[in-house]
């Protein structure tokens, strides 16, 4: 898993306008990331909460939905949030305009 | 104002895969929509809520920075709110894939 995961993490460094990856489980402790550890704490708990919320949103609108993906565009940059079974990734990245 | 929202609405509905348009004021009331009106007023209800605590905890990251958009994506269409000081826009596409 772990070799899966610094492969993505690689993947994904590549890119110019990436900030930071954060992979965080669904307790909102970071496994893995590369942003400085307390913006990285800080995130994981917000980002947490905001995960559990869209889940609720999609889920009160229609049972049979599924949550899939978060994308909050901010004036400094976008914050993508992807769900999975075990944990979320978080990207931040800056927009391309 | 109410020329501005048509004119918004006239737009939007162009795209072939707008599903519904909503335009709630600040306090979450519909003043505009495309969709059956139960629906809007759930829609309108659980929106608010989840753009209310995003755009708080984009500032609790960063006090300079102020949520533009989100996007919600789920299994069955994606759901785009743009909120702003007078109104929040809630459009439901479908994705193009």
């Amino acid at each position: 898993m772990s070799a899966e995961v610094e492969e993505m993490l690689k993947r994904f460094q590549n890119f110019k306008n990436i900030v930071g990856i954060m992979v965080i489980d669904n307790d909102g402790i970071p496994i893995k990331t590369t942003m400085e550890y307390n913006l990285t704490l800080h995130y994981a708990a917000v980002m947490q909460t905001l995960r559990e919320k869209a889940q609720q949103v999609v889920l009160d609108l229609d049972a049979t939905n599924e949550f899939t993906f978060l994308r909050l565009r901010t004036l400094r940059h976008e914050v993508l949030l992807c769900p999975e079974v075990d944990y979320f990734i978080v990207v931040l990245q800056l927009p391309c305009d | 104002m109410s020329a501005e929202i048509e004119e918004i609405l006239k737009r939007y509905q162009s795209y072939p895969n707008v599903a519904g348009i909503i335009i709630l004021d600040p306090f979450a009331i519909p003043i505009k929509t495309t969709m059956d009106y139960t629906l809007t007023v759930h829609y309108a209800a659980v929106v608010h809520t989840l753009a209310a605590k995003a755009a708080k905890m984009v500032s609790s990251l960063d006090a300079n920075n102020e949520l533009m958009t989100i996007r919600l994506r789920t299994k069955q269409h994606e759901v785009v709110i743009v909120p702003s000081e007078s109104y929040i826009i809630i459009v439901v596409q479908k994705p193009g894939e």
